[in-house]
């Protein structure tokens, strides 16, 4: 029997298949319109992947924002206790870790056998998550690759003070249109600068503690994760695929149950 | 603003409710006695201030930690503001509507949704029309500011109650200086004297009260522990409402005895306890049936309640009863943790509460409106994580569900009881 973490995700859909501890494949597939589908296209995708058939034996942990939901999963679990096993797999001297997602940002405690200790989460408002940049991308004609470079160039960051995702779209027209317009790149590193200045705070709420990792899809973006490291003060540490830590502990908690008789 | 409410209408229908729970209770075999007499009490409380009126007796409206004892002692009809915005919360259902009745009069949304909902509920006419309005600021800011706009409302003649900051001797006195100017005011103001007779019985009843609370506490220490999560309100309403007061006694007995039984026998309120819980700060009050069916569902039983249920040791004496009146005021539970200077004691005994009880984790129900015990927050966290116990924050209102929804709830809670399960 294999084990298999699926996480659901509003935007994308993460799985990712262990044996005996090795990982023998992963993926990441657009959401679906509901939960159950996209956690059986992204199980069809991993399997193949692995060069598994459809018909494998397999221990199922779902997780995400649609993890309940999943009819053929044995077990649902939290966001973030599947986190804190995904982070201590592949860092176990990591004690907190930052999930920017795309409509929620979270951060985690993570004790030395991979618990979690405390967590805290921003799901109240689009501001600092992957939506807000992608809404932002837009704006500026660019994509986010794009922007993620450019903001390497800044020199200064442009002020972007609303804590509001709407309020803070007005500053950045004002920014396009004034007259000389602020330089893209400044704009672009003052938007980082608010995202990361609201995940900092959230990570002062629960005391921030070394080794920090930094996770979800908002981590592939190397010029915020460069700006976040900045006002730490000191380096984070991205995997590279930040997307899938979380499926990988689904998956691991699977493989845990397996090896319990659960 | 119209006042198209019956006055009194409301409290009516609180009386209803209260009565038709403390029959239904009665008749059944399975309900502990305990939660009888306490409808009864409620009951008792809410007719008297329906019957005030057409009685004759003068209808002293008062905010939270005001000494009733003393309007029970001059045989002034007591009317606890803030409880009575909970009632029609938990039993009517009609939050939206005399929030929406605040919000009329120009209360913000982030004003104590407590506040905002008894001026609205005096806008509408809903509340019986004090003859005096009595308040305090112990213990907010808000309660502090809310006296002067339902004195406005009524166009009624008030007190203003000032309770020191720090706890000495000197500030004692003054308490008991600013008790005997109230009282004058009372007298004066409704022509009844105070019968020092009377006040001394409230005050032993009152020290009996006490006595209870913290025998009752004890008793949640055993394990599994005894205590539903629902009793938590019944304790803080005993308290508010009916202070020294024969029936409120009775029922503090009455659910010691049933506690003392269920731990002698080994009996949990929930079965199988798997996570005691620390409470801190008060959950909202029209989700208990719903948090009561989570406990039983998840096996989390709420043990101890620092900041509300645990009072400080102290004796009163009932030869003196005013400076005793004083002297509770700076033994009940909020003022020991919510009121002045937090100090190294009170952090303290949050930590002495989490080992003696044997505490798995914390729930804070950080109250939006309630800004000044938000601030602790981070406090408790840091101690408590000392000792390696978690705690979880839930952003909520008391009386107002559409800051944070049911589910969410639910959800941060299951999160919580999954990351006690993994430890």
């Amino acid at each position: 029997m294999k084990a298999l973490g699926i996480d659901i995700g509003s935007l994308t859909t993460k799985a990712l298949v262990l044996d005996d501890g090795k990982v023998l494949a992963s993926t990441v597939i657009s959401s679906a319109d509901d939960a159950e589908s996209s956690a059986w296209a992204a199980m069809e995708a991993v399997l193949k992947q692995a060069a598994l058939s459809p018909n494998e034996d397999l221990y199922i942990v779902s997780t995400g924002v649609g993890g309940k939901s999943i009819a053929f999963s044995r077990q649902p679990k939290a966001i973030t206790t599947c986190l804190a096993r995904g982070v201590n797999h592949l860092y176990p001297s990591v004690r907190m870790a930052i999930d920017m997602g795309a409509e929620s940002s979270t951060v985690i405690k993570v004790n030395q056998r991979g618990r979690l200790n405390d967590w805290v989460n921003q799901d109240k408002c689009a501001a600092g998550t992957g939506i807000f940049l992608q809404q932002m991308a837009k704006l500026m004609l660019t994509t986010l690759e794009e922007m993620s470079e450019l903001s390497f160039k800044a020199k200064s960051r442009a002020d972007i003070t609303s804590t509001c995702a709407v309020f803070a779209e007005s500053e950045v027209i004002s920014h396009v249109h004034r007259e000389p317009p602020t330089p893209k790149e400044e704009i672009v590193a003052g938007i980082y600068f608010s995202v990361v200045s609201r995940i900092i705070s959230l990570c002062k709420r629960i005391g921030i503690e070394k080794d920090v990792a930094v996770v979800g899809g908002v981590a592939l973006n190397r010029g915020l994760v460069r700006i976040l490291e900045e006002e730490l003060g000191f380096e984070v540490l991205v995997p590279d695929s930040p997307q899938i830590v979380a499926a990988l502990g689904a998956a691991i908690i699977a493989q845990e149950n397996m090896e319990k008789g659960f | 603003m119209t006042t198209s409410e019956k006055p009194g209408g409301k409290i009516s229908a609180i009386v209803r409710a209260c009565r038709l729970i403390s029959r239904m209770n009665q008749a059944n075999p399975e309900v502990p006695k305990s939660d009888a007499l306490y409808y009864q009490m409620l009951a008792n409380y809410y007719t008297r201030l329906l019957n005030a009126r057409e009685e004759g007796k003068f209808i002293a409206a008062h905010t939270v930690f005001f000494p009733s004892e003393i309007l029970y002692a001059m045989d002034i009809v007591p009317m606890h503001t803030e409880t009575t915005t909970w009632m029609m919360a938990l039993f009517l259902g009609e939050q939206a509507e005399i929030l929406a009745a605040g919000a009329e009069l120009g209360l913000a949304p982030e004003i104590c949704s407590p506040h905002r909902g008894l001026a609205g509920a005096f806008a509408l006419g809903a509340l019986p029309r004090p003859d005096v309005m009595l308040w305090s600021n112990l213990i907010c800011d808000n309660t502090a500011k809310s006296g002067e706009l339902i004195m406005e409302l009524n166009d009624c003649p008030g007190f203003f109650l000032d309770h020191p900051f720090q706890r000495s001797e000197a500030e004692e006195k003054y308490l008991i200086s600013e008790l005997e100017d109230m009282i004058s005011f009372l007298e004066e103001k409704s022509g009844q004297k105070m019968d020092w007779d009377k006040l001394s019985e409230i005050v032993a009843g009152m020290d009996r009260q006490m006595e209870l609370f913290r025998e009752i506490g004890e008793l949640r220490k055993a394990v599994p522990s005894p205590f539903h999560i629902r009793g938590f309100l019944q304790l803080l309403t005993t308290d508010y409402l009916c202070p020294g007061q024969p029936e409120a006694t009775e029922y503090l007995q009455a659910l010691r005895d049933e506690l003392a039984e269920m731990v002698r026998q080994g009996k949990g309120a929930v079965s199988p306890e798997r996570f005691r819980l620390m409470t801190l700060f008060v959950p909202p009050m029209y989700l208990m049936g719903f948090l009561e069916k989570m406990s039983q569902e998840y096996g989390a039983v709420s043990v101890v309640e620092p900041l509300f249920t645990r009072w400080a040791e102290g004796r009163l004496d009932p030869s003196k009863p005013l400076a005793s009146v004083a002297k509770k005021a700076s033994l009940i539970p909020e003022r020991r943790s919510m009121y002045g200077p937090l100090g190294e004691e009170a952090l303290k005994d949050i930590t002495t509460c989490a080992e003696q009880y044997r505490v798995d984790g914390a729930v804070y129900w950080a109250f939006m409106g309630c800004r000044h015990t938000c601030a602790t927050i981070r406090l408790f966290k840091d101690i408590l994580n000392e000792i390696d116990v978690p705690m979880l924050v839930i952003d909520c209102d008391i009386v107002d569900p559409t800051i944070n929804p049911q589910e969410e709830i639910r959800e941060k809670l299951e999160q919580f009881f999954e990351l006690l399960e993994d430890r």
